[in-house]
């Protein structure tokens, strides 16, 4: 109401100096710090301020009398008389009794952002609107620096390499990275809002809002501000283990918890695999001791009993019995034979071999074997020479095809397919048996794992250990059209394939049994 | 060269007393003769007391007071003309490699045939007296 007895007076001017109020209304207006324009229904400044003065560079002198389109930029500048009249014809308001952010056009020319609030307001008959100019510069550039900063941390949050996610203080999710989503298999639209115990397996799953209402109470805790190594949880069930630092913020006074999670997969593989190598070699220095210390006393029984068996009549069961006696001592010398060989495989002595006929070799050897008399080997397929022992590589053969044979209860076809890439040479034993179960499946190269009534569990591990010692691998699949596929990968070095191929190495004793 | 089949004098060196005891007779029955050491000291005082000729040495590479290839050093320089063949119950590619470039015959694993023995013995006194003239 101030207002509208000021713009009366100054447009009429009759104020009256010594009107109180009217004296108060003006120094108001003056002062204010935003501009004030009052314009008529032609859309004419009538008055402007001493802010608006400032704002837009013009003297009010300049500008009253002139359509106030002149403070605007195009396209307003020719719009604005048609909004002026649509509103007076059909009372739809777009800006008036409502505000908005506008650009303003200084004297000088240049523009600048302000707020726009229009009032509404009836002099006598005659109908005028104010306008309250709000200049937005300052903001507008805080705004634009704030953006630029929350786009800086934003890209590094997006770019980090570790997770990270933002939890409430109920545990709900609030953001989630990209290398988090990579971690969990999961899109950041699946889990905002959801418990962040999703990502954890059990026990953890059911205990974490527990933990965390807990720290809440009791300002207790376990792993905020110090971090520790944890199993996360995948989208596919599937867990690993991860480093998670948990930092604590306040935004708006709501408490706000940031974890930052490291992948430990690749490390924790490495430990295990530096455990594995540790224990091999403990087991190796072991496995020499008790060769030795078993060997030496078998050779003295065997010896012994050999004697005293030739001096038996030859067709008495006693006799039999020594012999008995004997093969029982070859089955433990073998015993131990097989358990050096894994615990202390030979440094493989390297030659050209070809694949294809060592493979023939074995089999020859093996058919001769009557476990093995109605089992039908097929080999198919050739590769180039690898570089390799052929000694040792025999041995993997036999474990192998032994395995197959025993799998089909020594009856039926083992295919041996043999194939080669530019920097493999790929051996696949197929078999018809029955397969292996999963849970089996992952425990085979497990030194001593066996399902065999009679079997030391070192055939496949030593298979593996003598294949990696020539720089392959081996693995076993089960495709579900039944029977088991073991595959060797052995490289193919292509500068040795020209170097000629010599002969077997290996030199045994004869009298050996 | 065919093969002789002379009665041969062997020094038996092993400290397992059942495998002394089963190379002994098994040697004795085909009428060699047999002297037994079980230790590396025996062995030495056997190589240097013994009056008759010792044609074959069959050492084993672990004794109580011997442990490496010192002793077939050893057997090598005090009896050059015996042919020597090793035993061992765990002789790596490496033991048997070495053993064999001291001159060595052959390096033979535990535990072995005892039938296999005497041939053995036999083919190794023949690949030393093969290459010398002198008379037996």
């Amino acid at each position: 109401m101030l207002a509208v007895s000021y713009v009366q007076a100054r447009s009429v001017d009759i104020l009256d100096p010594k009107d109180r109020a009217g004296r108060v209304l003006r120094a108001l207006i003056d002062s204010a710090v935003d501009g004030i324009i009052v314009i008529d229904a032609q859309g004419r400044i009538e008055s402007f301020n001493p802010a608006a003065e400032r704002l837009f560079g013009h003297r009010q002198e300049e500008v009253v009398g002139r359509n106030v389109t002149m403070l605007m930029p195009s396209p307003y500048r020719e719009e604005h008389d048609r909004y002026l009249s649509r509103y007076l014809e059909t009372g739809h308001a777009k800006i008036i009794g409502i505000g908005r952010e506008v650009t303003g056009l200084r004297r000088d020319g240049t523009t600048f952002p302000l707020h726009l609030s229009v009032g509404e307001m009836m002099v006598g008959s005659e109908r005028k609107f104010i306008g309250i100019v709000h200049d937005l510069t300052e903001r507008t550039k805080l705004i634009e620096q704030l953006r630029g900063s929350e786009e800086r941390w934003r890209s590094v949050i997006e770019s980090a390499v570790d997770g990270i996610v933002v939890i409430d203080s109920n545990g709900r999710i609030e953001a989630f990275n990209p290398a988090a989503e990579r971690l969990f298999g999961y899109q950041v639209s699946e889990l905002l809002g959801r418990n962040v115990n999703v990502l954890m397996p059990s026990p953890y799953h059911e205990e974490h809002d527990g933990y965390l209402a807990r720290y809440l109470a009791t300002g207790e805790a376990k792993i905020i501000g110090i971090g520790r190594e944890v199993m996360g949880r995948r989208r596919d069930g599937t867990t690993f283990p991860l480093q998670l630092s948990v930092g604590e913020m306040s935004i708006g006074g709501e408490r706000k918890f940031t974890g930052i999670l490291h992948d430990l997969t690749a490390r924790v593989r490495m430990e295990e695999q530096l455990r594995e190598q540790a224990s091999l070699v403990r087991l190796g220095e072991m496995a020499a001791v008790i060769a030795h210390e078993i060997k030496n006393p078998l050779a003295g029984i065997r010896g012994a009993v050999q004697v005293i068996g030739g001096r038996l009549p030859a067709d008495s069961r006693e006799a039999a019995v020594t012999g008995e006696i004997i093969s029982r001592i070859d089955t433990l010398n073998g015993l131990i034979q097989d358990l050096l060989l894994f615990a202390r495989p030979p440094q493989p002595k390297p030659t050209l071999v070809d694949v294809s006929s060592l493979i023939s070799t074995t089999v020859d050897l093996l058919i001769r074997d009557t476990a093995l008399s109605e089992i039908d080997i097929q080999v198919e397929g050739a590769s180039a020479p690898v570089v390799a022992d052929p000694e040792l590589l025999k041995i993997v053969f036999q474990n192998l095809i032994v395995n197959g044979a025993q799998a089909m209860r020594g009856k039926g076809r083992i295919r041996v397919s043999i194939g080669a890439s530019d920097v493999a040479c790929e051996i696949r034993f197929i078999d018809a048996g029955p397969g292996i179960p999963p849970d089996i499946r992952q425990k085979i190269f497990t030194p001593f794992f066996t399902t065999k009534a009679r079997g030391t569990g070192l055939g496949l591990p030593t298979a593996r250990r003598l294949v990696e010692a020539h720089g392959g691998t081996i693995h076993v699949e089960c495709p579900l059209a039944g029977g088991t596929t073991v595959t060797i990968r052995l490289p193919v070095d292509r500068v040795a394939a020209s170097i000629r191929a010599d002969g077997p190495v290996l030199e045994r004793g004869s009298i050996e049994p | 060269m065919t093969r002789s089949t002379r009665h041969l004098c062997v020094l038996v060196v092993e400290d397992e007393t059942l495998i002394r005891w089963s190379i002994a007779e098994t040697l004795a029955q085909k009428g060699h003769r047999v002297v037994e050491a079980s230790d590396a000291r025996g062995a030495v005082r056997a190589l240097s007391s013994e009056a008759e000729q010792i044609d074959v040495v069959l050492l084993d590479y672990r004794l109580p007071d011997s442990d490496d290839l010192g002793l077939l050093k050893n057997v090598r320089r005090l009896s050059p003309e015996s042919a020597v063949v090793m035993m061992t119950a765990f002789g790596t590619p490496e033991v048997t490699k070495d053993a064999l470039d001291l001159g060595a015959y052959r390096v033979l694993n535990k535990p072995f045939d005892i039938h296999g023995i005497e041939p053995l013995l036999q083919e190794a006194h023949d690949s030393r007296s093969g290459a010398s003239t002198r008379p037996h």
